[in-house]
């Protein structure tokens, strides 16, 4: 298959790529699996949240 | 498509060598076993260490584990793999793999790896209930495949887990480093395997 992405998208495909220490294939594959992970919680109605851990301050990913 | 590899375990107690399957997944018949075979063996180990008057600190922490809800709850997911080892007819091991984690370790903090949801040998091989096991290596077996999936998913066979206080001196021996008691997991102690160990690890395994 043929991947179409942008010069911002390739960027931070590059950017992923070098601070994960992974291959830009390696890092879409990853990508899959949270994509396929959260959307199989949020599904089942669970919240997408992200925590600081210092300040303990809640913010929730909404997902549509 | 399930992957299936050929390896070699240890006979308890003739030490002779034992062809075993290593497979890529856990399907219905793996289940079947933990159900009607591990199951039965675990209910008499318990029964008997009861009658020993074994305190229950010292029984197999992982009893209460329940192998078919474990796979029912990331059934599709591709982020949870498994790996199961069968020879002589039935599964010797189980492992089930959550690759959406990253590791802790100052030298490789932040990225990916293969994190050891659940690693569980068949009731009969455990080495730390008082009997010889029936077959030796299962365990090493099912970490060698983590590595390597690790490896193979581009993660260079950094590996991480959470032991159960009976497997801390496996997981030492194994070479992964041990950063200590997590008080955000029940104070279970946290291992890690950095690459460089990763590649020692699979050139000796």
């Amino acid at each position: 298959m043929t991947l179409n992405l942008t010069d911002a998208e390739m960027r931070v495909l590059d950017d992923l790529s070098a601070r994960k220490d992974l291959s830009k294939t390696a890092v879409l594959r990853q990508a899959l699996r949270l994509y396929q992970a959260v959307e199989t919680r949020v599904e089942k109605g669970d919240k997408l949240v992200f925590e600081n851990e210092s300040t303990r301050e809640k913010a929730e990913l909404m997902l549509l | 498509m399930v992957d299936v590899s050929t390896i070699y375990l240890v006979a308890g107690d003739t030490v002779e060598a034992v062809e075993a399957e290593l497979r890529d997944t856990i399907e219905e018949p793996q289940l079947v076993d933990w159900q009607t075979q591990w199951q039965p063996a675990l209910i008499e180990t318990l029964r008997a260490l009861a009658q020993r008057g074994v305190p229950m600190a010292k029984w197999p922490q992982s009893w209460h584990w329940d192998w078919r809800q474990k796979r029912a709850g990331v059934a599709g997911l591709l982020a949870y793999p498994g790996f199961s080892v069968v020879a002589q007819g039935v599964t010797q091991g189980l492992a089930q793999i959550d690759l959406t984690r990253s590791a802790r370790a100052p030298e490789h903090a932040g990225k990916p790896f293969a994190y050891v949801d659940y690693l569980e040998v068949a009731p009969w091989n455990r080495s730390d209930l008082g009997k010889t096991p029936r077959l030796k290596g299962v365990g090493t077996a099912l970490l060698s495949a983590t590595v390597a999936l690790s490896d193979q998913e581009g993660f260079r066979g950094r590996i991480g887990l959470h032991s159960l206080p009976q497997a801390d001196d496996f997981y030492r021996r194994k070479g992964l480093t041990d950063l200590g008691p997590d008080a955000q997991y029940q104070g279970l102690r946290y291992f890690e395997m950095s690459e460089d160990h990763a590649r020692a690890f699979l050139e000796e395994e």
